[in-house]
């Protein structure tokens, strides 16, 4: 069943037109990749799901249309975006920020609670700087605490702005086991951007090449990889 | 010994009003960058409203949280109606409304609660009488070491750590204070997390222009009358102390505050020849220059730290 979908979204800054009429599903339970060089629109992708730029096309999440909600009134549906450049609260401590994530939730403070406890456990090192303010924190830490604070919300759906940007290999990795483990274990849903092609593909559902903010190819990790021309434009083996 | 506690007693009442001025300034600041030079002229605008309310019957006790609660109303309103619409234009703009408003709402108060002929100069203005929130008769002192200290000075100083206290906790811990530090660290990331922000700013200027009335009452309480100069002179005494105590630590805005108080009655009656009462205003300026020289964060602003 489409837990998102996305129908000639368009979106772009001010005069300039930066997604063209783009399709674009998600399945509960899927990770879902767009991939695409810089400037293929990615980023301008998830804001436009997310409601933080201007857009028009039709959006649908969980049975709602959400094409002129508010961003603040999307999170409340249940979809959670990791920013690119992680947009933590860098005044606010760890905790707070883990908070903040958590404060659509309407199912009482101990449940909050035991949320924030789990996700210590998840990402020790953020538990170690817990009362440190975040803007203290280093790069793969916040990146962490990013996507720890959006999870607060229990979303349905997780957006994913290239996680990957500026972050060690081996922590990358890591983070990406995370979301796999997630979406495996809790059916977590994930919308996925990244440059980094052959890491995202490995768990990968479905994949969308975005070129110059269009869809030029869609389809399974495995279809994508065995077409010749994509592989060499996009993935580089 | 007696001279200088009255003195500091004086000082730390004087710098109560000028801490609820910071204060406001201070959550105005946190929640959108903009400093609001109407803060005083709004505050100014409740004190008349809490002033009407006297010549109505209505005890000043009941009074000020009508005065407050108007005060809120004036706060929100003006955030919609005003600084949200020209903010989205350019930061710039909302410094001009603000300072618009402050000439409007100084006409206003004139032209509702009778006029004076220069506006400016305090000259010929109209002074109402105003009642005092604490026993402030010439017999109404404690004696502490042997000096004698207004009854006045003490709650007003009471008052403010009561509020100042009510802050702390509304700021560290409910989900308002979380969503406002949120909106103040990191605006777009907060809608990312399903903060209603417009929400948030417009009860953050309720609440300031609500503790600006609380400040423009006990300060014509102090007085005992309210005109149109009335809250020129601790507009700049709150900056100044603002300034000092850091833009975003309301801690810190209460502390600068009553500081800026205490220098300026030491330095009016210390150095009275050299400083004197009409020099008094004199003093906030040094203290602003000499922060922004020296920490331009203020005592307990946070210099931005982000590593990359």
């Amino acid at each position: 069943m489409s837990l998102l979908r996305a129908q000639g979204l368009t979106a772009g800054y001010g005069p300039v037109t930066v997604l063209n009429a783009i399709d674009l599903e998600v399945n509960e339970g899927e990770i879902v990749v767009i991939l695409g060089a810089n400037g293929a629109g990615k980023t301008t992708t998830m804001r436009a799901v997310s409601g933080t730029i201007p857009r028009s096309g039709v959006v649908e999440f969980d049975g709602h249309d959400i094409s002129r909600t508010s961003p603040d009134a999307i999170v409340r549906h249940g979809l959670a975006q990791v920013p690119q450049g992680r947009g933590t609260f860098p005044e606010l401590s760890v905790e707070d920020n883990l908070r903040a994530g958590a404060i659509t939730r309407r199912d009482g403070a101990g449940a909050v609670a035991a949320d924030l406890q789990r996700w210590f456990e998840q990402f020790p090192r953020l538990a170690e700087r817990r009362s440190q303010r975040a803007g203290s924190l280093s790069g793969g830490e916040q990146q962490m605490l990013a996507i720890a604070r959006a999870l607060m919300s229990r979303p349905k759906l997780l957006l994913c702005d290239e996680p990957s940007l500026g972050l060690a290999p081996l922590i990358t990795k890591e983070l990406f086991e995370v979301i796999e483990r997630l979406n495996a274990q809790e059916g977590l849903s994930v919308l996925l951007v990244e440059q980094n092609a052959n890491l995202a593909m490995h768990m990968a559902s479905r994949v969308y090449l975005l070129e110059t903010g269009r869809i030029v190819a869609s389809g399974s990790a495995a279809e994508l990889s065995a077409d010749d021309t994509i592989r060499k434009a996009y993935l580089g083996f | 010994m007696e001279l200088f506690l009255q003195r500091l007693a004086d000082g730390l009442s004087q710098g109560s009003v000028y801490a609820l001025m910071a204060l406001g300034l201070v959550i105005i600041y946190r929640g959108t960058g903009h400093l609001n030079f109407a803060q005083g002229e709004m505050a100014l605008f409740c004190t008349y409203v809490v002033y009407q309310c006297g010549e109505w019957g209505i005890p000043i006790g009941l009074a000020l949280p009508i005065g407050m609660v108007v005060g809120f109303a004036l706060g929100a309103v003006t955030e919609v109606a005003l600084i949200r619409p020209v903010a989205k234009k350019s930061p710039f703009a909302v410094f001009i409304v603000t300072l618009g408003l402050f000439q409007f709402l100084n006409w206003l108060d004139g032209a509702i609660w009778r006029d004076q002929p220069l506006p400016n100069s305090g000259v010929g203005s109209v002074q109402q009488q105003f009642p005092s929130l604490f026993p402030s008769k010439d017999t109404d002192f404690i004696t502490i070491f042997g000096a004698d200290i207004k009854l006045q000075s003490v709650g007003v100083f009471v008052l403010v750590l009561a509020l100042t206290g009510a802050l702390f906790l509304l700021f560290n811990k409910t989900k308002l204070g979380l969503a406002m530090n949120a909106v103040a660290s990191n605006a777009e990331s907060a809608k990312l997390v399903g903060i209603r922000t417009n929400m948030v700013l417009m009860v953050s200027w309720g609440i300031a222009t609500a503790i600006g009335a609380l400040g423009g009452v006990v300060f014509a309480g102090i007085n005992h009358n309210v005109n149109l100069t009335l809250m020129f002179t601790v507009f700049i005494y709150g900056s100044a102390a603002a300034t000092l105590g850091g833009f975003d630590s309301p801690g810190g805005a209460v502390l600068g505050g009553l500081i800026i108080g205490v220098i300026e009655n030491m330095a009016a009656g210390y150095a009275d020849e050299w400083v004197g009462q009409q020099l008094k205003v004199g003093v906030a300026f040094v203290v602003i220059v000499v922060v922004l020289l020296v920490k331009p964060s203020g005592l307990f602003g946070t210099a931005k730290v982000e590593r990359v």
